[in-house]
């Protein structure tokens, strides 16, 4: 018997079952109800008031003053070299060019990684986001690719109310055929050395969430 | 930690636990429970009881269908374009790993910090094999570097202080490190950041395997799950079987659980959900994507169906954040990768009764872990039957006398003595519970318990139970 027949056999004579025992189905999460959302407004506060308690920097920026935002940005953190993702959504806010005309050198998303670690900030989207815990949710896709808001010192997030969801049910459910995806709460910490929370270990150091109104 | 025991003296473990290991440990697990209090209070009691109810469920579901769920994972983990191996024990699991290594010629692996890889001692098979391992997560780099094991399954080098840390780097690193977190933080990072880049395999474990899509889940805080399992070409998962879940909805709820039971976070950092390899070179990540299943005892603690709920367990760490032995001794003294009541109960089954029969006498059995368990593991229980076990011996295993029943009491004793430890264990509960709920700790239980919890009790446990026993009965009946 190889591992794999005898490791099946096993499990099957330790619980009695056959090969072909059927399987019912679990109820139990069926009776856990679903967070009920309040306006889209509430839940992007709630969003905010979360991502902010764990040391995110959080805000509402008006279409004409993004290029303002991105400058105290780019000052704040001394950013050099920044990559984005290639979505509709970034390009239609102009990011990358303003970022251009900041002075950053654009880094391509799709780069070596060695290139990708050398990039001051990250610009990404927001598939979904979970008010009640501080959430993001990032898809991988070939227009955005995962070094984006792992390997840049900082990471900007731009969310929008149609990606809320109030529970993670839904958005489960609508990406289960994915092969990947990360879900975001703050900044990377740790609070291994003394139980010392520590922010910015491996990941971003600082994380910006913003909503383009 | 890479050694498997083949014997572990729990007596003499914690004859030798250093004076200011409670301290630390307390310092960390009051800070847990306090945290973790606050958002459990968000949630509800009501809300909470019932996702541990759910919680509950849904493991006991996944376990006692295991079979069904592991088949159907390995079919969508190879239609996702990943390779599923399975493996009956440590040498095998190792082999695996080894093998895959050595055929493409990998030199260096990255490590997402996994209790299951700690079990089976893969570190060392890998250096044995001329093959750099490094682990990334903070807590688990800095006890590599001393060359200890865990002392908590959450907060692994929660024994060292930051001037003792500041010592190994300066020491092991070659650095200039001053007792400083964030500068420690730092010195780590930078190190770390190139070994990421530069590794060719990156090794982890998993929280959840969710059947129904073939897909991992890792939970972490640092980031360094990400680095290991998106950056080298190659990513190899060792995962024991009982992490298998039907469903996403399952994941839901146990999402709900993990992080709020484990760190007092409403979610960790960072959670990965990853299923099989990249899909497209353009969103990066490994080439190549490998599971392997590990048995390694868990098919064998299933015959029982008392303690086959140890299996339940979803590695939170609460248990022992709750324990009055663990608060009194650290993760150390059980002898291996997995301590407290987890330790206690699954480490015993692992590594059976011949090696760890004192674990499962390593708990006074006051039932504070099974209140907080998440997935509501009776914990008490199945401690107590393995400690029957220990001395009867059943049809899984041969009795195998621990040092304390060697020290002399007798089997009459010992079973006298359970129902009223575990009555007395019930009367503590109130002490415990109530000074927890604001947060306190222990150290401020009134008398008489606090002589109980403070720093003698457990040697006493190990070293003379009867007489423990004896005095404590005559006190009772003054
Ligand atoms: S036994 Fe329960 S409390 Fe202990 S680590 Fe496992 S899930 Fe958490």
């Amino acid at each position: 018997m190889n591992a794999r027949e005898q490791i099946l056999a096993d499990v099957q004579n330790a619980l009695h079952r056959t090969s072909d025992a059927p399987v019912a189905a679990i109820s139990a999460s069926a009776r856990i109800a679903p967070r009920t959302p309040d306006d889209a407004n509430a839940e992007m506060n709630m969003l905010f008031e979360e991502i902010g308690k764990l040391g995110g920097a959080t805000g509402r920026v008006k279409k004409n003053e993004i290029k303002a935002a991105l400058e105290k940005l780019v000052k704040e953190q001394e950013v050099k070299k920044a990559t984005l993702w290639n979505t509709g959504e970034l390009e239609e806010l102009g990011i990358a060019q303003i970022l251009t005309e900041l002075g950053v050198q654009l880094v391509s998303p799709l780069a070596d990684k060695r290139a990708m670690a050398e990039c001051d900030l990250g610009v990404t989207g927001v598939d979904y986001a979970f008010p009640e815990t501080g959430t993001l949710m990032l898809r991988a896709l070939p227009d955005k690719p995962r070094a984006v808001s792992l390997l840049p010192r900082v990471h900007l997030a731009i969310v929008s109310p149609s990606a809320l969801r109030a529970d993670l049910g839904p958005a489960f459910a609508e990406v289960r055929g994915d092969n990947y995806w990360i879900f975001i709460t703050g900044p990377s910490r740790t609070a291994d050395i003394e139980l010392t929370v520590t922010i910015g270990v491996h990941g971003a150091k600082a994380l910006y969430v913003w909503q383009v109104i | 930690m890479s050694q498997i025991p083949t014997h572990i003296n729990f007596r003499t473990n914690v004859k030798n636990v250093p004076p200011h290991m409670p301290v630390s440990v307390r310092k960390a697990t009051s800070k847990f429970l306090g945290t973790r209090q606050a958002v459990v209070d968000v949630v509800g009691d009501e809300r909470w009881q019932a996702l541990r109810q759910a919680g509950h469920e849904i493991r006991l579901h996944s376990l006692t269908h295991m079979d069904h769920y592991l088949t159907r994972l390995e079919e969508k983990v190879r239609a996702a374009g990943g390779i599923v191996h399975w493996a009956r024990d440590a040498a095998e699991a190792k082999q695996i790993v080894l093998e895959l290594a050595k055929e493409r010629g990998v030199k260096r692996a990255v490590k997402v910090k996994s209790m299951a890889t700690e079990e089976i001692g893969l570190n060392h098979a890998l250096q044995e094999n001329g093959i750099s391992v490094l682990e990334t997560d903070l807590g688990e780099f800095i006890i590599q570097l001393a060359g200890v094991g865990p002392s908590h399954i959450i907060v692994p080098a929660v024994h060292l202080t930051k001037e003792g840390i500041a010592e190994l780097f300066t020491q092991k690193l070659g650095v200039d490190a001053p007792p400083d977190p964030l500068k420690l933080c730092a010195i780590a990072r930078t190190r770390l950041r190139e070994e990421f880049l530069s590794a060719d395999l990156g090794i982890s474990g998993a929280n959840f395997m969710v059947a129904e899509t073939g897909t991992l889940v890792i939970v972490t805080n640092e980031g360094n799950g990400r680095m290991c399992t998106t950056l080298p070409p190659l990513h190899i998962a060792v995962v024991g079987i009982d992490k298998v879940v039907p469903d996403w909805e399952s994941v839901n709820v146990l999402l709900k659980l993990l992080p709020r039971s484990a760190t007092g976070q409403k979610m960790s950092a960072y959670t990965s959900f990853i299923t099989g390899p990249r899909r497209s070179n353009e969103e990066g990540g490994p080439k190549e994507f490998h599971l392997v299943l590990l048995d390694n005892g868990r098919t064998r603690i299933m015959k029982d169906e008392v303690t086959r709920e140890t299996l339940l367990c979803i590695r939170c760490g609460v248990c022992l954040n709750v324990c009055p032995v663990y608060n009194n001794v650290g993760g150390h003294a059980y002898g291996f990768a997995y301590s407290g009541p987890i330790g206690a109960m699954l480490s015993t089954q692992l590594l059976g009764m011949k090696t760890a029969a004192d674990l499962p006498f390593a708990s006074s059995l006051c039932g504070a872990c099974a209140e907080f368990c998440p997935v509501k593991i009776p914990i008490p229980e199945i401690l107590l039957r393995l400690r029957h076990r220990a001395v009867e011996g059943d049809q899984i295993e041969r009795a195998a006398a621990p040092a304390v029943i060697q020290a002399g009491v007798k089997l009459g004793t010992l079973s006298f003595s359970l129902p009223w430890l575990y009555e007395f264990g019930t009367q503590m509960l109130k002490y415990i519970q109530a000074p927890l709920r604001k947060n306190g700790w222990l150290p401020n239980l009134p008398p008489p318990a606090n002589r109980w919890t403070m720093a003698r009790p457990l040697p006493a446990f190990g070293a003379d139970f009867r007489a423990w026993f004896r005095k404590r009965k005559n006190e009772r009946q003054r």
